[in-house]
Protein backbone atom coordinates (compact mmCIF):
# COMPACT_ATOMS: atom_id res chain seq x y z
CA UNK A 1 0.00 0.00 0.00
CA UNK A 2 2.45 2.49 0.94
CA UNK A 3 4.90 1.52 -1.77
CA UNK A 4 1.61 1.89 -3.98
CA UNK A 5 1.52 5.53 -2.64
CA UNK A 6 4.97 6.04 -3.03
CA UNK A 7 4.91 5.58 -6.85
CA UNK A 8 2.06 6.99 -7.42
CA UNK A 9 3.56 10.47 -6.49
CA UNK A 10 6.62 9.79 -7.79
CA UNK A 11 4.76 9.41 -10.78
CA UNK A 12 3.03 12.73 -10.46
CA UNK A 13 6.51 14.39 -9.88
CA UNK A 14 7.92 13.15 -13.12
CA UNK A 15 4.49 14.38 -14.95
CA UNK A 16 4.80 17.41 -13.15
CA UNK A 17 8.47 18.47 -13.65
CA UNK A 18 9.13 19.14 -16.44
CA UNK A 19 6.82 22.62 -16.79
CA UNK A 20 8.23 23.34 -12.78
CA UNK A 21 10.11 26.09 -12.61
CA UNK A 22 10.24 27.06 -16.42
CA UNK A 23 10.14 31.12 -17.07
CA UNK A 24 7.32 32.51 -18.92
CA UNK A 25 9.03 34.25 -21.64
CA UNK A 26 10.39 32.64 -24.36
CA UNK A 27 11.74 33.08 -27.83
CA UNK A 28 11.59 30.13 -30.73
CA UNK A 29 13.50 30.90 -33.70
CA UNK A 30 12.99 28.17 -37.04
CA UNK A 31 14.97 28.11 -39.85
CA UNK A 32 13.35 27.45 -43.02
CA UNK A 33 15.03 27.14 -46.41
CA UNK A 34 13.86 28.28 -49.68
CA UNK A 35 15.34 28.06 -53.28
CA UNK A 36 16.45 31.22 -53.52
CA UNK A 37 16.50 32.70 -49.57
CA UNK A 38 16.66 31.50 -45.76
CA UNK A 39 13.74 32.64 -43.77
CA UNK A 40 14.65 33.02 -40.48
CA UNK A 41 11.63 33.06 -38.11
CA UNK A 42 11.04 34.47 -34.38
CA UNK A 43 8.41 33.31 -32.70
CA UNK A 44 7.51 35.16 -29.00
CA UNK A 45 5.64 35.66 -26.09
CA UNK A 46 6.06 39.04 -25.58
CA UNK A 47 6.24 42.29 -28.47
CA UNK A 48 9.15 41.94 -30.70
CA UNK A 49 11.25 45.42 -30.41
CA UNK A 50 14.15 44.33 -32.41
CA UNK A 51 17.08 46.26 -34.20
CA UNK A 52 19.42 44.37 -37.12
CA UNK A 53 22.68 44.96 -37.74
CA UNK A 54 24.78 43.30 -40.55
CA UNK A 55 29.06 42.73 -39.18
CA UNK A 56 30.77 41.00 -41.80
CA UNK A 57 29.50 37.18 -42.23
CA UNK A 58 26.93 37.93 -39.17
CA UNK A 59 23.69 38.90 -38.78
CA UNK A 60 23.67 40.34 -35.27
CA UNK A 61 19.73 40.63 -34.07
CA UNK A 62 18.82 42.66 -30.49
CA UNK A 63 15.66 41.69 -29.44
CA UNK A 64 14.52 44.42 -26.79
CA UNK A 65 13.11 42.55 -23.15
CA UNK A 66 12.97 43.44 -19.56
CA UNK A 67 12.98 39.37 -18.47
CA UNK A 68 15.92 38.68 -16.67
CA UNK A 69 15.01 34.99 -17.26
CA UNK A 70 13.95 33.58 -20.19
CA UNK A 71 14.28 30.20 -22.77
CA UNK A 72 14.94 30.41 -26.41
CA UNK A 73 14.62 27.63 -28.33
CA UNK A 74 15.89 26.67 -31.42
CA UNK A 75 15.05 23.95 -34.43
CA UNK A 76 18.00 22.07 -35.23
CA UNK A 77 18.83 22.63 -38.87
CA UNK A 78 20.85 22.55 -42.05
CA UNK A 79 21.13 25.37 -44.07
CA UNK A 80 23.04 26.42 -47.01
CA UNK A 81 23.05 30.05 -46.12
CA UNK A 82 22.42 29.96 -42.27
CA UNK A 83 25.95 28.20 -40.79
CA UNK A 84 25.35 28.36 -37.16
CA UNK A 85 22.87 30.29 -34.39
CA UNK A 86 23.67 31.33 -31.37
CA UNK A 87 22.14 33.83 -28.75
CA UNK A 88 22.97 35.64 -25.86
CA UNK A 89 22.10 37.64 -23.03
CA UNK A 90 22.50 41.56 -23.15
CA UNK A 91 21.69 44.16 -20.52
CA UNK A 92 18.34 44.27 -21.33
CA UNK A 93 17.89 42.94 -24.55
CA UNK A 94 18.51 39.18 -26.07
CA UNK A 95 21.40 38.97 -28.63
CA UNK A 96 21.02 36.49 -31.63
CA UNK A 97 23.92 36.10 -33.52
CA UNK A 98 23.41 34.49 -37.10
CA UNK A 99 26.41 32.87 -38.88
CA UNK A 100 25.47 33.47 -42.76
CA UNK A 101 27.60 31.22 -44.98
CA UNK A 102 28.99 34.54 -47.00
CA UNK A 103 29.93 37.71 -45.83
CA UNK A 104 28.21 39.37 -48.91
CA UNK A 105 24.22 38.71 -48.11
CA UNK A 106 21.05 40.87 -47.76
CA UNK A 107 18.59 40.71 -45.41
CA UNK A 108 14.41 41.91 -44.73
CA UNK A 109 12.74 41.67 -42.00
CA UNK A 110 9.03 42.13 -40.91
CA UNK A 111 7.70 42.23 -37.34
CA UNK A 112 4.17 41.01 -37.10
CA UNK A 113 1.80 41.07 -34.02
CA UNK A 114 -0.53 38.20 -32.65
CA UNK A 115 1.07 35.74 -32.70
CA UNK A 116 4.38 38.24 -31.86
CA UNK A 117 6.73 37.06 -34.85
CA UNK A 118 9.66 38.36 -36.13
CA UNK A 119 10.64 37.20 -39.84
CA UNK A 120 13.57 37.90 -41.54
CA UNK A 121 14.65 36.45 -45.10
CA UNK A 122 18.67 36.27 -46.19
CA UNK A 123 19.24 36.48 -49.67
CA UNK A 124 23.12 35.82 -50.51
CA UNK A 125 24.40 38.19 -53.40
CA UNK A 126 26.00 35.50 -55.32
CA UNK A 127 22.80 33.76 -55.67
CA UNK A 128 20.62 36.46 -56.58
CA UNK A 129 23.17 37.61 -59.33
CA UNK A 130 22.54 33.90 -60.52
CA UNK A 131 19.09 34.48 -60.77
CA UNK A 132 18.97 37.80 -62.38
CA UNK A 133 20.94 36.36 -65.03
CA UNK A 134 20.42 32.61 -65.32
CA UNK A 135 22.20 33.29 -69.39
CA UNK A 136 25.24 34.16 -67.90
CA UNK A 137 28.10 33.33 -65.00
CA UNK A 138 28.70 35.28 -62.80
CA UNK A 139 31.73 36.71 -64.03
CA UNK A 140 33.10 39.27 -60.74
CA UNK A 141 32.43 38.67 -57.26
CA UNK A 142 31.06 41.99 -55.63
CA UNK A 143 33.02 43.86 -53.78
CA UNK A 144 32.61 43.19 -50.29
CA UNK A 145 31.25 46.12 -48.56
CA UNK A 146 30.99 44.97 -45.31
CA UNK A 147 34.85 44.97 -44.85
CA UNK A 148 36.26 48.48 -45.01
CA UNK A 149 39.65 47.15 -44.95
CA UNK A 150 42.36 48.31 -47.03
CA UNK A 151 44.72 46.43 -48.73
CA UNK A 152 47.02 48.85 -49.84
CA UNK A 153 50.07 47.49 -48.92
CA UNK A 154 49.00 43.67 -49.89
CA UNK A 155 49.15 43.50 -53.96
CA UNK A 156 47.80 39.86 -54.04
CA UNK A 157 44.92 40.97 -52.02
CA UNK A 158 44.46 44.06 -54.44
CA UNK A 159 44.98 42.41 -57.68
CA UNK A 160 42.24 39.40 -56.92
CA UNK A 161 39.92 41.16 -55.21
CA UNK A 162 40.13 44.12 -57.19
CA UNK A 163 39.78 42.05 -60.68
CA UNK A 164 38.16 39.21 -61.49
CA UNK A 165 40.64 35.67 -61.68
CA UNK A 166 41.17 34.23 -65.02
CA UNK A 167 39.17 32.51 -66.86
CA UNK A 168 40.95 29.45 -66.50
CA UNK A 169 40.58 29.99 -62.03
CA UNK A 170 37.04 30.66 -62.56
CA UNK A 171 35.50 28.27 -59.82
CA UNK A 172 38.07 27.31 -58.27
CA UNK A 173 38.56 27.37 -54.92
CA UNK A 174 41.35 29.49 -53.28
CA UNK A 175 44.30 28.33 -51.23
CA UNK A 176 46.16 31.66 -49.35
CA UNK A 177 49.68 31.13 -48.49
CA UNK A 178 51.21 33.70 -46.38
CA UNK A 179 54.99 33.57 -46.29
CA UNK A 180 55.56 34.96 -42.48
CA UNK A 181 57.36 38.39 -41.75
CA UNK A 182 58.69 40.82 -44.90
CA UNK A 183 60.36 43.88 -45.13
CA UNK A 184 61.90 45.86 -42.52
CA UNK A 185 60.07 43.06 -40.30
CA UNK A 186 62.97 40.31 -40.66
CA UNK A 187 61.69 37.92 -38.27
CA UNK A 188 63.89 35.51 -36.72
CA UNK A 189 68.12 36.08 -37.74
CA UNK A 190 70.69 32.70 -38.02
CA UNK A 191 73.88 32.12 -36.58
CA UNK A 192 75.00 32.48 -40.15
CA UNK A 193 72.83 35.53 -41.39
CA UNK A 194 69.69 34.09 -42.73
CA UNK A 195 66.52 35.79 -42.27
CA UNK A 196 63.56 34.27 -41.83
CA UNK A 197 61.59 36.28 -44.03
CA UNK A 198 63.63 35.11 -47.00
CA UNK A 199 63.41 31.56 -46.02
CA UNK A 200 59.74 31.62 -45.68
CA UNK A 201 59.26 33.62 -48.81
CA UNK A 202 61.29 30.78 -50.83
CA UNK A 203 59.28 28.26 -49.18
CA UNK A 204 55.77 29.61 -50.27
CA UNK A 205 56.80 29.87 -53.88
CA UNK A 206 57.77 26.37 -53.79
CA UNK A 207 54.44 25.29 -52.24
CA UNK A 208 52.40 27.28 -54.65
CA UNK A 209 53.83 25.74 -57.75
CA UNK A 210 53.86 22.26 -56.04
CA UNK A 211 49.65 23.48 -55.99
CA UNK A 212 49.26 24.63 -59.01
CA UNK A 213 50.90 22.23 -61.08
CA UNK A 214 48.71 19.13 -58.90
CA UNK A 215 46.03 20.47 -57.83
CA UNK A 216 42.67 22.14 -59.26
CA UNK A 217 43.19 25.13 -56.77
CA UNK A 218 44.05 28.84 -57.01
CA UNK A 219 46.89 29.78 -55.02
CA UNK A 220 46.97 33.90 -53.94
CA UNK A 221 49.88 34.45 -51.64
CA UNK A 222 50.30 37.47 -49.23
CA UNK A 223 53.20 38.47 -50.46
CA UNK A 224 55.06 37.19 -53.43
CA UNK A 225 58.39 39.59 -52.68
CA UNK A 226 60.01 41.01 -49.69
CA UNK A 227 57.67 44.03 -48.55
CA UNK A 228 55.96 45.07 -45.30
CA UNK A 229 52.19 43.36 -45.22
CA UNK A 230 50.57 43.87 -41.95
CA UNK A 231 48.71 41.03 -40.19
CA UNK A 232 45.23 42.33 -40.22
CA UNK A 233 45.90 42.52 -44.02
CA UNK A 234 47.06 38.63 -44.65
CA UNK A 235 44.05 37.95 -42.96
CA UNK A 236 41.77 40.15 -44.99
CA UNK A 237 43.84 38.65 -48.09
CA UNK A 238 42.34 34.98 -47.52
CA UNK A 239 38.91 36.86 -46.49
CA UNK A 240 38.28 38.93 -49.69
CA UNK A 241 39.78 36.42 -51.83
CA UNK A 242 37.07 33.70 -49.90
CA UNK A 243 40.36 31.78 -49.15
CA UNK A 244 39.34 28.05 -48.59
CA UNK A 245 42.86 27.47 -46.62
CA UNK A 246 44.87 29.11 -45.07
CA UNK A 247 48.32 28.29 -44.74
CA UNK A 248 51.00 30.63 -42.99
CA UNK A 249 55.23 30.04 -43.01
CA UNK A 250 57.19 30.37 -40.36
CA UNK A 251 60.64 29.91 -39.06
CA UNK A 252 61.33 29.48 -35.35
CA UNK A 253 63.56 31.55 -32.75
CA UNK A 254 64.41 30.77 -29.17
CA UNK A 255 66.76 31.42 -26.11
CA UNK A 256 68.73 28.68 -26.26
CA UNK A 257 70.36 27.53 -29.47
CA UNK A 258 69.56 23.89 -28.91
CA UNK A 259 65.77 24.13 -29.50
CA UNK A 260 64.55 22.21 -32.60
CA UNK A 261 61.75 21.06 -34.95
CA UNK A 262 58.97 21.37 -36.80
CA UNK A 263 55.89 22.68 -34.84
CA UNK A 264 51.84 23.60 -36.62
CA UNK A 265 49.89 26.03 -34.78
CA UNK A 266 46.02 26.65 -35.10
CA UNK A 267 44.49 29.14 -32.99
CA UNK A 268 44.13 28.50 -29.35
CA UNK A 269 41.06 30.38 -27.84
CA UNK A 270 42.01 33.23 -25.89
CA UNK A 271 39.23 32.94 -23.19
CA UNK A 272 38.59 32.72 -20.16
CA UNK A 273 36.74 29.49 -18.68
CA UNK A 274 33.28 31.32 -18.80
CA UNK A 275 34.30 32.57 -21.97
CA UNK A 276 35.43 29.45 -23.80
CA UNK A 277 32.01 27.93 -22.59
CA UNK A 278 30.30 31.27 -24.09
CA UNK A 279 32.07 30.51 -27.34
CA UNK A 280 31.61 26.27 -27.73
CA UNK A 281 27.98 26.61 -28.17
CA UNK A 282 28.49 28.83 -30.66
CA UNK A 283 30.83 26.21 -32.47
CA UNK A 284 28.16 23.45 -32.15
CA UNK A 285 26.00 23.14 -35.17
CA UNK A 286 23.65 21.14 -34.08
CA UNK A 287 22.74 22.41 -30.91
CA UNK A 288 19.85 20.89 -29.17
CA UNK A 289 17.41 23.97 -28.22
CA UNK A 290 18.43 25.55 -24.57
CA UNK A 291 21.12 26.96 -23.53
CA UNK A 292 21.52 29.30 -21.08
CA UNK A 293 24.75 31.90 -21.69
CA UNK A 294 25.31 34.94 -19.16
CA UNK A 295 26.69 37.60 -20.75
CA UNK A 296 27.63 41.15 -19.01
CA UNK A 297 28.15 43.32 -21.76
CA UNK A 298 26.94 44.16 -25.27
CA UNK A 299 30.78 44.23 -25.82
CA UNK A 300 31.72 40.97 -25.37
CA UNK A 301 29.80 40.09 -27.41
CA UNK A 302 31.38 42.31 -30.25
CA UNK A 303 34.57 41.04 -29.10
CA UNK A 304 33.30 37.61 -29.52
CA UNK A 305 31.83 37.77 -32.94
CA UNK A 306 35.37 38.99 -34.44
CA UNK A 307 37.29 35.96 -32.77
CA UNK A 308 34.34 33.97 -34.72
CA UNK A 309 35.39 34.63 -37.66
CA UNK A 310 38.09 31.88 -37.10
CA UNK A 311 36.41 29.93 -33.97
CA UNK A 312 34.34 28.44 -36.10
CA UNK A 313 36.97 27.08 -37.44
CA UNK A 314 39.41 25.44 -35.11
CA UNK A 315 38.28 22.16 -34.66
CA UNK A 316 38.95 21.93 -39.15
CA UNK A 317 41.78 23.61 -38.73
CA UNK A 318 43.10 21.16 -35.97
CA UNK A 319 42.66 18.67 -38.54
CA UNK A 320 44.74 20.77 -40.67
CA UNK A 321 47.80 20.98 -38.47
CA UNK A 322 47.67 17.35 -37.67
CA UNK A 323 47.82 16.35 -41.35
CA UNK A 324 50.32 18.85 -41.93
CA UNK A 325 52.84 18.42 -39.11
CA UNK A 326 52.39 14.50 -39.72
CA UNK A 327 53.73 14.91 -43.31
CA UNK A 328 56.58 17.02 -41.49
CA UNK A 329 57.57 14.38 -39.75
CA UNK A 330 58.11 12.14 -42.27
CA UNK A 331 59.65 13.94 -44.56
CA UNK A 332 62.11 16.48 -42.66
CA UNK A 333 64.01 14.15 -40.07
CA UNK A 334 63.42 17.08 -37.75
CA UNK A 335 61.74 16.57 -34.06
CA UNK A 336 58.02 16.42 -34.04
CA UNK A 337 57.21 19.09 -31.55
CA UNK A 338 53.83 18.02 -32.27
CA UNK A 339 50.33 20.36 -33.23
CA UNK A 340 49.80 23.35 -30.59
CA UNK A 341 48.03 26.10 -30.05
CA UNK A 342 48.48 29.61 -29.51
CA UNK A 343 46.38 33.28 -29.70
CA UNK A 344 48.44 34.21 -32.87
CA UNK A 345 47.29 37.41 -34.63
CA UNK A 346 47.35 36.44 -38.05
CA UNK A 347 44.86 33.53 -37.56
CA UNK A 348 42.31 34.95 -35.60
CA UNK A 349 40.26 36.67 -38.15
CA UNK A 350 41.06 34.37 -41.18
CA UNK A 351 37.17 32.95 -41.96
CA UNK A 352 38.40 29.24 -43.06
CA UNK A 353 40.80 26.55 -41.78
CA UNK A 354 43.91 27.91 -40.97
CA UNK A 355 47.36 26.98 -39.51
CA UNK A 356 50.66 28.60 -38.90
CA UNK A 357 53.81 25.90 -39.52
CA UNK A 358 57.10 26.71 -37.37
CA UNK A 359 59.28 24.23 -40.29
CA UNK A 360 62.20 24.34 -37.66
CA UNK A 361 64.56 26.84 -35.40
CA UNK A 362 66.65 29.46 -37.08
CA UNK A 363 68.30 29.91 -33.67
CA UNK A 364 69.72 26.61 -34.04
CA UNK A 365 72.69 26.83 -36.42
CA UNK A 366 72.48 23.20 -37.75
CA UNK A 367 68.70 23.75 -38.20
CA UNK A 368 69.49 27.05 -40.09
CA UNK A 369 72.23 25.55 -42.51
CA UNK A 370 68.99 23.18 -43.37
CA UNK A 371 66.60 25.45 -43.82
CA UNK A 372 68.92 27.86 -46.52
CA UNK A 373 68.97 24.48 -48.76
CA UNK A 374 66.79 23.85 -51.77
CA UNK A 375 66.23 20.51 -50.80
CA UNK A 376 64.71 21.13 -47.39
CA UNK A 377 62.92 23.45 -48.53
CA UNK A 378 61.50 21.04 -51.29
CA UNK A 379 60.71 18.73 -48.51
CA UNK A 380 58.88 21.38 -46.27
CA UNK A 381 56.93 22.20 -49.33
CA UNK A 382 56.06 19.11 -50.08
CA UNK A 383 54.95 18.06 -46.31
CA UNK A 384 53.25 20.67 -46.64
CA UNK A 385 51.40 19.86 -49.81
CA UNK A 386 50.84 16.44 -48.77
CA UNK A 387 49.35 17.62 -45.47
CA UNK A 388 46.58 19.47 -47.34
CA UNK A 389 45.92 17.14 -50.04
CA UNK A 390 45.11 14.94 -47.09
CA UNK A 391 42.96 17.44 -45.45
CA UNK A 392 41.34 18.48 -48.44
CA UNK A 393 40.36 14.82 -49.35
CA UNK A 394 38.07 15.08 -46.32
CA UNK A 395 36.92 18.56 -46.04
CA UNK A 396 35.86 18.68 -49.41
CA UNK A 397 33.30 16.12 -49.03
CA UNK A 398 31.49 17.86 -46.34
CA UNK B 1 44.76 111.70 -1.05
CA UNK B 2 48.14 110.95 -0.63
CA UNK B 3 47.66 109.22 2.76
CA UNK B 4 44.84 106.69 0.76
CA UNK B 5 47.72 105.95 -2.02
CA UNK B 6 50.07 105.44 0.89
CA UNK B 7 47.24 102.92 2.43
CA UNK B 8 46.34 101.24 -0.35
CA UNK B 9 49.85 101.08 -1.77
CA UNK B 10 51.28 99.41 1.57
CA UNK B 11 47.93 96.98 1.57
CA UNK B 12 49.40 95.33 -1.89
CA UNK B 13 53.07 95.24 -0.46
CA UNK B 14 51.64 93.26 2.80
CA UNK B 15 49.45 90.81 0.48
CA UNK B 16 52.40 90.39 -2.04
CA UNK B 17 54.73 89.40 1.15
CA UNK B 18 51.75 87.11 2.48
CA UNK B 19 51.60 85.83 -1.16
CA UNK B 20 55.40 84.83 -1.37
CA UNK B 21 55.34 83.37 1.95
CA UNK B 22 52.02 81.54 1.28
CA UNK B 23 53.88 80.26 -2.22
CA UNK B 24 57.16 79.11 -0.65
CA UNK B 25 55.65 76.95 2.12
CA UNK B 26 53.68 74.87 -0.02
CA UNK B 27 55.96 74.92 -2.68
CA UNK B 28 58.83 74.10 -0.30
CA UNK B 29 56.11 70.81 1.15
CA UNK B 30 55.54 69.92 -2.97
CA UNK B 31 59.79 69.77 -3.76
CA UNK B 32 60.25 67.31 -0.47
CA UNK B 33 58.52 64.62 -2.29
CA UNK B 34 59.33 63.92 -5.75
CA UNK B 35 57.82 61.17 -7.85
CA UNK B 36 61.00 58.28 -8.30
CA UNK B 37 60.82 56.97 -11.41
CA UNK B 38 60.18 53.51 -10.23
CA UNK B 39 57.16 52.93 -8.23
CA UNK B 40 58.59 50.81 -6.00
CA UNK B 41 60.76 53.20 -4.26
CA UNK B 42 57.80 54.96 -3.85
CA UNK B 43 56.03 52.41 -1.74
CA UNK B 44 59.14 51.98 0.65
CA UNK B 45 59.08 55.65 1.54
CA UNK B 46 55.52 55.72 1.99
CA UNK B 47 56.39 53.70 5.35
CA UNK B 48 59.46 52.73 7.12
CA UNK B 49 58.74 49.90 9.10
CA UNK B 50 60.06 46.23 7.68
CA UNK B 51 57.63 44.41 5.34
CA UNK B 52 56.65 41.11 5.95
CA UNK B 53 57.74 38.80 2.96
CA UNK B 54 55.58 36.99 0.99
CA UNK B 55 56.78 34.03 -1.81
CA UNK B 56 55.98 34.64 -5.29
CA UNK B 57 56.76 32.16 -8.48
CA UNK B 58 58.33 34.00 -11.09
CA UNK B 59 58.39 32.22 -15.14
CA UNK B 60 61.22 32.10 -16.63
CA UNK B 61 63.02 30.24 -20.02
CA UNK B 62 65.04 27.36 -19.29
CA UNK B 63 68.37 26.10 -21.23
CA UNK B 64 66.36 22.82 -20.83
CA UNK B 65 63.36 23.03 -22.99
CA UNK B 66 61.05 25.53 -24.50
CA UNK B 67 58.51 25.77 -21.42
CA UNK B 68 58.01 28.24 -18.62
CA UNK B 69 60.07 27.31 -15.26
CA UNK B 70 59.36 28.57 -12.34
CA UNK B 71 61.57 30.25 -9.67
CA UNK B 72 60.32 30.75 -6.22
CA UNK B 73 61.42 34.16 -4.95
CA UNK B 74 60.61 36.71 -1.66
CA UNK B 75 58.83 39.64 -1.99
CA UNK B 76 57.83 42.37 0.45
CA UNK B 77 54.00 42.12 1.08
CA UNK B 78 51.98 45.05 -0.12
CA UNK B 79 48.22 45.54 0.78
CA UNK B 80 48.33 47.15 -3.18
CA UNK B 81 47.60 44.71 -5.85
CA UNK B 82 49.13 47.50 -8.64
CA UNK B 83 52.04 47.33 -6.37
CA UNK B 84 52.41 44.07 -5.66
CA UNK B 85 52.35 43.58 -10.10
CA UNK B 86 54.79 46.59 -10.41
CA UNK B 87 57.27 44.47 -8.19
CA UNK B 88 56.41 41.32 -9.67
CA UNK B 89 57.21 42.76 -13.36
CA UNK B 90 60.54 44.63 -12.44
CA UNK B 91 61.13 40.64 -10.70
CA UNK B 92 60.74 39.14 -13.83
CA UNK B 93 62.90 42.09 -15.92
CA UNK B 94 65.66 41.68 -13.36
CA UNK B 95 65.84 38.28 -14.38
CA UNK B 96 66.32 34.74 -12.92
CA UNK B 97 68.61 34.31 -9.83
CA UNK B 98 69.56 31.01 -10.48
CA UNK B 99 69.92 28.67 -13.64
CA UNK B 100 67.09 29.84 -15.87
CA UNK B 101 67.01 32.19 -18.94
CA UNK B 102 65.82 35.81 -18.65
CA UNK B 103 62.99 35.75 -21.42
CA UNK B 104 63.15 39.38 -21.63
CA UNK B 105 65.30 41.41 -23.99
CA UNK B 106 68.25 42.85 -21.54
CA UNK B 107 67.17 46.79 -21.61
CA UNK B 108 63.37 46.26 -21.51
CA UNK B 109 62.17 48.66 -18.49
CA UNK B 110 58.95 48.58 -17.21
CA UNK B 111 56.78 52.12 -17.85
CA UNK B 112 53.74 52.00 -16.40
CA UNK B 113 51.22 49.38 -14.62
CA UNK B 114 47.32 49.75 -13.53
CA UNK B 115 44.86 47.04 -12.82
CA UNK B 116 41.66 47.68 -13.72
CA UNK B 117 38.30 46.45 -11.54
CA UNK B 118 37.31 43.77 -14.10
CA UNK B 119 40.67 42.15 -13.00
CA UNK B 120 42.78 43.17 -16.34
CA UNK B 121 46.46 44.37 -15.44
CA UNK B 122 47.60 46.33 -18.20
CA UNK B 123 51.54 46.25 -18.43
CA UNK B 124 53.46 49.25 -20.31
CA UNK B 125 56.87 47.96 -21.70
CA UNK B 126 59.49 49.90 -23.29
CA UNK B 127 60.03 49.77 -26.96
CA UNK B 128 63.30 47.45 -25.92
CA UNK B 129 60.95 44.71 -25.41
CA UNK B 130 60.14 44.87 -29.39
CA UNK B 131 62.90 46.79 -30.55
CA UNK B 132 65.73 43.95 -29.22
CA UNK B 133 63.27 40.70 -29.04
CA UNK B 134 65.45 37.78 -31.26
CA UNK B 135 61.23 36.87 -32.76
CA UNK B 136 60.64 33.62 -33.28
CA UNK B 137 57.42 32.15 -32.20
CA UNK B 138 58.32 30.06 -29.40
CA UNK B 139 60.61 32.80 -27.71
CA UNK B 140 57.93 35.57 -28.02
CA UNK B 141 55.63 33.34 -26.48
CA UNK B 142 57.42 32.64 -23.93
CA UNK B 143 57.83 36.74 -23.17
CA UNK B 144 54.23 37.30 -23.23
CA UNK B 145 53.21 34.61 -21.31
CA UNK B 146 56.10 34.54 -18.72
CA UNK B 147 54.86 37.97 -18.08
CA UNK B 148 51.24 36.91 -18.23
CA UNK B 149 51.26 33.81 -16.25
CA UNK B 150 53.44 35.03 -13.62
CA UNK B 151 50.65 38.00 -12.91
CA UNK B 152 47.91 35.68 -12.52
CA UNK B 153 49.67 32.75 -10.93
CA UNK B 154 50.76 35.34 -8.09
CA UNK B 155 47.82 37.95 -7.77
CA UNK B 156 44.54 36.18 -7.79
CA UNK B 157 42.47 39.37 -8.48
CA UNK B 158 43.99 39.44 -11.84
CA UNK B 159 42.39 37.12 -14.85
CA UNK B 160 43.83 38.81 -17.47
CA UNK B 161 47.03 41.00 -18.75
CA UNK B 162 46.97 43.49 -21.52
CA UNK B 163 50.56 44.21 -22.82
CA UNK B 164 51.15 47.99 -23.92
CA UNK B 165 54.46 48.76 -25.50
CA UNK B 166 56.03 52.22 -25.15
CA UNK B 167 52.48 53.65 -23.97
CA UNK B 168 50.77 52.03 -26.78
CA UNK B 169 48.50 49.23 -28.05
CA UNK B 170 50.48 47.00 -30.14
CA UNK B 171 49.18 44.18 -32.66
CA UNK B 172 52.29 41.63 -31.59
CA UNK B 173 55.46 41.77 -29.83
CA UNK B 174 57.30 40.44 -33.18
CA UNK B 175 54.81 39.18 -35.29
CA UNK B 176 52.93 36.21 -33.69
CA UNK B 177 51.06 36.38 -30.64
CA UNK B 178 47.66 38.77 -30.40
CA UNK B 179 48.38 41.72 -28.46
CA UNK B 180 45.35 43.50 -28.96
CA UNK B 181 43.01 42.21 -26.80
CA UNK B 182 44.18 40.68 -22.78
CA UNK B 183 45.77 37.58 -22.50
CA UNK B 184 44.69 34.88 -20.37
CA UNK B 185 47.29 32.75 -18.97
CA UNK B 186 48.66 28.97 -20.61
CA UNK B 187 49.33 26.58 -18.19
CA UNK B 188 50.34 24.14 -21.55
CA UNK B 189 53.70 26.57 -21.97
CA UNK B 190 54.71 25.85 -17.79
CA UNK B 191 56.68 22.67 -17.19
CA UNK B 192 55.69 20.08 -15.37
Amino acid sequence: MVKKNLLFILILCALFLPGFGQPQTSLKISVDDQEDLSRLLVESSFPLQSTLEKNGPYLVIKIRTEEEDYLVQRNSFRSPRIQNLGWSKGADNCILTVKISDPDFRYEYETREDPHQLIIEIRLIKEMLQLDNPANEVRRAPEPKSRPRKDTDSPEGNRSSGEPAGAASEGLRTIVIDPGHGGLEVGAKGKFGALEKDITLDIALRLRSIIEKNLAYRVVLTRDRDIDVSLENRAATVNNNRGYVFISLHVNGYFRKEANGSETYFLGLNATDEEARRMAYFENNSAAMEERIQSDTEDDIMMILWDMAQTAYIQKSGQLAENIQKELNALLGTTNRGIKQAPFKVLTGVACPAVLVEVAFLSNPIEEKKLITEEFQNNVAMAVYRGLTNFLRSYTQE
Amino acid sequence: METKKLVILSALIVLLIVLVLAFFKCGGEEIIKPLPPASLEEDKSSSDEPRELQAVTLFFSSESDEYLHPEEREIPTDSSVVNQARTLVQELLDGPEGDLLNPFPPDTKLRELFVTPEGVAYVDFSREIRDHHISGSSAEIATVFAVVNTLTRNLDSIKKVFILIDGGEKDTLAGHVDLSRPLVPRKDIEAR
